[in-house]
């Protein structure tokens, strides 16, 4: 589908079209350019004997040297897609039954459930952090990733999604003897996949990338996720290589953006019409 | 197995609350035990983590607490301070200029880039830019904003260098508080607007051809067909965009607080970053709980006169 | 990923919950070994040693001490604000470390509200920290003391001394400055520096921060930006240990603002002719990564580090004879600024015994050579310094860095009252505005300062 714009005059329309792919370039370039160039500096590293810097992946190889990336980089990844798997779920159920159904109290329960997303974290994390000790998590992983698994914001995501479904559906399946839970899993729930693909790649592109929450709730080093390893390649005050730096800055940045390539088709189907009319 | 793909399924994310078609009400008989099992996590998950700490907080704010001593009940004693502190009012005002700022920017960029990437080309080329464009949202805050501070480093850094080739002398990016600014709202609205970009993408796919057919013949083109066409029609998700956009904004902490410290002087300085010194750094718990509420009740009316000001200006198709 | 059908759905469904199910030990931390026990929980900075070397050490320390457990937790913090937001976080959950490793920054605070004096226990081990203090210098251990009560044992520290680029110099036809030499020295070496040198070049450059910023300036000046004074008492430490020296009082204290004294105006109107003249960077907040391969690449001809800085600088491929170091230049004195960092036992353990003999052990010769076996900090202990910096490790002239407590007996630490966060930030906030505004506008600036600096030392 295309916004091409019917005129007359079809050099104007050249003219258009080259504008148009300069500013497309352009932000593109704006876009791209540092992560280039963060490669680029990860990808040249001071030679230990001559201290000029070269092309070589000697920087990767000292993050692999410097931090147990490894163990770093499966901690994330547990505590992201179990994050991801969770917010899905309890998402796609709240959101849901704000959809589809009526209850005493629904407006308020949803404007509280909003006004969660308002108060910034810094101001709840010491209470949640006492709140884990008192449940003995202290210290796991899962002190990471129960606390994130309700979502507001995926909640509303998930609640408009499901309203944008004809009700129609549910009412022919009630015909057929359907009841409401296989109503929910056999036809809903699977219309709903482009959604909780969005709700799943910013679930995962967030906490992927969080430092403060895992610094304040983790104690181990075992427990440490990819952000908070990450630190330490910096030095102590600041006496890290750049390279080495930015290369663990790179390798962080692989499995997310792997997830975001994945994620390409259920989050084109969920945002383009395949109108075939 | 129905895979629909109708204009109907993609428009979800565009319907706004409020147009509920009331055919939806009718719930079926023995649905209770579901609604109520399929709310459990969400409830009680944000009851527990989310409601009970903001509770809490609520309450600190009217206690002086340095997690060492006991708290110490101050009545509203933190809120007359938060007032009188100068620090304090520098910050919300940066954070709600800031905010105007870069939103608007922000949401007009995604919108122009949007259109644009929706436009007659290529799929191939189509999926470039788009991942392009939205890739900065697969980075951390922290990384991106030390990877900026290199590269705006007045003596050293890559865009003075390039600016130098026009013979641009050496701007004090961060040096300076203007400079500052301007690189913190840059960076901010670099990493963010990926998220409206795809926001709008959405909401314009759901607009159909013949729309724009339609208008054209009736002699609608260009900026035209833009302001009376796309515009009222894009606007549900404009809604959508600019609230999530706001909310975000007014809470911005990671591009500042790793550039700048908040500096020059206070000209970088946010309310989370208030919040967040005056707990770990002043260990004034309570102040910054009451900062805290401040900010919050920030972020609800705003988002609140947001859907007020929306019956006037969104339309609904 | 739409077209999903029932069967694929389930198998994802199983395959998740079969993947948690594996995975719980890692979910759980039960993979962790020695948590939960009952063990000496030893908090440090992440960044400060790698995870051999911590272990190392517990093993060294657990070879003399087979009953005393012990539990690291290294905290990832960016800079010493997160390390202490951890630190408050763990004390008011309830579990508190037993013992802390503080720096400079965060002495007195700990001091003043979270840890516990540990006279008696130096007393009682007089005999054995005799060799010790012996290889200390004073100035070092004053830095630990508060109100007359000593909290820590130094078991590393900086002192900020100019290192310089010796390519640059040699370019610029320059040799080694004199020892004492001037302010106006240094700006000569400077312009000349940056006269020969081709591109885009720095003579000196800084970072804006408390340790090595402008504190160094005010100094070689005899002033600061806090009035300075010495508590009383501490006698007992000074005549037991330090006979043949004055004794030097119960340790310092920083209470008034002083940004508006004559010669705390004077060093400022230096700083501010220096960035003026592009002798100097306008310095950026924060520390920078970017300096080392600034410097190695030969774009900056001086700037302010300690010991630490070896080890950056050999990581990064210069050779020792690339650069060196030396004093800071002379202005009404030649009094240098360094930062500390020590242990502190944390007032509510329940394992004070065990947590001295910790202390004990990481102030030890063979405790401190195994915490720092790579030259990225000086050592308190005079004598190790030979072998962490000494033959092809370090500069020509590492000597410097333990020199500069000997010749310059006045040399203190960084000024960081119990209110340190505040006054750091109403300090840094300001120090831009000060000298980049023109000469007049030094003394604008620093009557900000004076007004931030009197609220963040008042508190509420």
């Amino acid at each position: 589908m295309s916004i091409a714009a019917v005129t007359p005059d079809s050099s104007r329309r050249r003219l258009a079209t080259a504008g148009k792919f300069l500013v497309l370039v352009i932000a593109a370039f704006l876009t791209l350019a540092p992560v280039v160039w963060t490669l680029i500096t990860a990808l040249t590293p001071a030679n230990v004997d001559t201290g000029q810097t070269e092309f070589g992946p000697g920087a990767f190889i000292d993050v692999f040297q410097k931090i147990p990336i490894l163990l770093y980089t499966w901690n994330s990844a547990l505590v992201t897609l179990l994050i991801a798997a969770g917010q899905m779920l309890s998402a796609a159920m709240a959101g849901y039954v704000f959809a589809r159904f009526d209850f005493g109290g629904k407006r308020i329960l949803f404007g509280l459930i909003l006004a969660t997303m308002m108060v910034p974290m810094q101001v709840t994390i010491v209470p949640v952090f006492m709140l884990i000790r008192g449940m003995g998590l202290s210290d796991t992983l899962l002190a990471l990733i129960i606390p994130m698994i309700p979502t507001a914001f995926g909640t509303f995501l998930m609640r408009q999604y499901f309203m944008g479904l004809p009700p129609e559906l549910a009412e022919a399946a009630q015909i057929d003897g359907a009841g409401p839970w296989k109503i929910f899993f056999r036809i809903y729930l699977p219309l709903a996949a482009p959604g909780l693909a969005i709700v799943g790649i910013l679930a995962f592109n967030y906490h992927w990338n969080e430092f403060f929450r895992p610094l304040i709730l983790t104690i181990s080093e075992q427990n440490f996720t990819l952000p908070l390893g990450l630190v330490t390649l910096q030095g102590n005050l600041g006496t890290g290589s750049v390279a080495t730096v930015l290369a663990g800055v790179v390798l962080s940045m692989i499995p997310a953006a792997l997830v975001f390539v994945l994620g390409q088709k259920p989050l084109r189907e969920g945002l383009t019409a395949g109108v075939s009319k | 197995m129905m895979a629909l793909q109708s204009p109907t399924a993609t428009r979800a994310l565009v319907v706004p609350p409020e147009a509920e078609t009331g055919r939806r009400k009718r719930a079926p008989r023995g649905s209770r035990l579901l609604v109520w099992v399929f709310l459990a996590p969400t409830l009680i998950g944000l009851g527990l983590f989310s409601f009970v700490p903001i509770i809490g907080s609520f309450v600190l704010a009217f206690f002086r607490w340095d997690i060492i001593s006991a708290p110490e009940f101050v009545g509203v004693g933190n809120f007359v301070d938060l007032a009188a502190n100068p620090t304090v009012r520098v910050s919300f005002l940066n954070t709600v200029g800031f905010v105007i700022v870069a939103v608007t920017l922000q949401l007009a960029v995604a919108l122009l880039l949007a259109i644009l990437v929706q436009s007659r080309m290529p799929e191939w080329l189509r999926t470039f830019f788009r991942s392009a464009l939205f890739f900065p949202l697969v980075l951390s805050a922290a990384s991106v904003s030390l990877v900026m501070s290199y590269l705006f480093n007045q003596e050293f850094g890559l865009v003075n260098e390039f600016l130098g080739l026009f013979g641009v002398g050496n701007i004090g990016w961060l040096t300076t508080g203007f400079g500052a600014k301007i690189v913190v709202l840059l960076v901010y609205v670099w990493q963010n607007f990926g998220f409206t970009f795809l926001l709008f993408i959405g909401g314009l796919a759901a607009i159909p051809r013949e729309v724009y057919e339609a208008s054209s013949l009736d002699g609608a083109y260009g900026w035209s067909q833009f302001r009376n066409v796309t515009l009222p029609l894009v606007s549900p998700t404009m809604l959508v965009a600019s609230v999530m956009a706001i909310i975000s904004a007014l809470q911005i902490f990671d591009q500042p607080y790793v550039l700048t410290r908040g500096g020059p002087g206070d000209d970088t300085r946010t309310a989370v970053m208030v919040i967040y010194e005056s707990a770990f750094q002043q260990l004034d718990f309570g102040l910054a709980a009451a900062i805290g509420i401040v900010l919050t009740l920030l972020i609800m009316l705003v988002t609140a006169a947001q859907f007020r000001l929306s019956k006037r200006f969104v339309f609904y198709g | 990923m739409v077209d999903l059908s029932r069967r694929a759905a389930l198998a994802l469904l199983g395959l998740g919950l079969a993947g948690t199910a594996i995975s719980w030990p890692r979910l759980t931390g039960g993979d962790i070994p020695g948590r939960g026990d009952d063990a000496l929980t030893v908090a440090l900075f992440g960044t400060a040693q790698d995870a051999a070397a911590r272990q190392s050490l517990v093993d060294g320390f657990q070879k003399l001490h087979p009953d005393i457990p012990v539990r690291i937790i290294a905290i990832q913090g960016q800079d010493w604000g997160n390390f202490f937001a951890k630190i408050l976080t763990m004390v008011a959950a309830g579990t508190p470390p037993d013992i802390v490793s503080v720096a400079t920054e965060g002495s007195q605070l700990f001091a003043e509200r979270l840890a516990h004096p540990i006279d008696e226990y130096v007393q009682r081990d007089a005999a054995e920290l005799q060799e010790y203090f012996d290889d200390v210098n004073p100035s070092l251990i004053e830095s630990f003391m508060y109100k007359g009560n000593l909290f820590q044992l130094p078991d590393n520290f900086n002192a900020a001394n100019m290192y310089y680029n010796t390519s640059a110099f040699e370019r610029a036809g320059l040799e080694r400055p004199r020892d004492d030499w001037s302010v106006e020295d240094f700006f000569t070496v400077g312009r000349t520096m940056q006269a020969s040198a081709p591109g885009s070049f720095l003579p000196y450059f800084w970072n804006n921060r408390l340790w090595g910023g402008v504190v160094p300036w005010l100094y070689i000046n005899d002033t600061s930006f806090l009035t300075e004074e010495k508590a009383p008492g501490g006698d007992w430490m000074w005549s037991k240990f330090y006979p043949d020296e004055t004794p030097r009082g119960g340790g310092y204290l920083w209470e008034n603002a002083d940004a508006l004294s004559d010669r705390t105006v004077e060093s400022f109107e230096v700083l501010q002719r220096m960035v003026s003249e592009g002798i100097a960077a306008n310095p950026a907040q924060g520390g920078g990564n970017e300096l080392v391969s600034l410097f190695s690449r030969g774009s900056v001809g001086m700037t302010p580090a300690g010991g630490f800085w070896v080890k950056g600088l050999n990581d990064a491929g210069l050779g020792d004879d690339e650069y060196d170091v030396t004093y800071f230049p002379k202005m009404r004195g030649q009094r240098h600024q360094f930062g500390a960092g020590g242990y502190a036992m944390m007032q509510t353990s329940e394992r004070k015994d065990e947590a001295w003999e910790w202390m004990k052990y990481c102030i030890s010769v063979e405790g401190m050579s195994i915490a720092h076996s790579q030259p990225d900090s000086s050592l308190p202990r005079r004598s190790l310094n030979a072998e962490l910096y000494g033959g092809d490790i370090g500069p020509k002239h590492w000597e410097v860095f333990y020199d500069t407590l000997d010749r310059f007996p006045t040399t203190g630490p960084m000024p960081a009252p119990p209110q340190q966060a505040a006054v750091e930030s109403a300090l840094i906030k300001n120090v831009v505005g000060t000298i980049t505004n023109g000469p007049n506008g030094v003394r604008r600036g620093l009557e900000t300062m004076q007004r931030d600096l009197e609220l963040a030392l008042k508190g509420r």
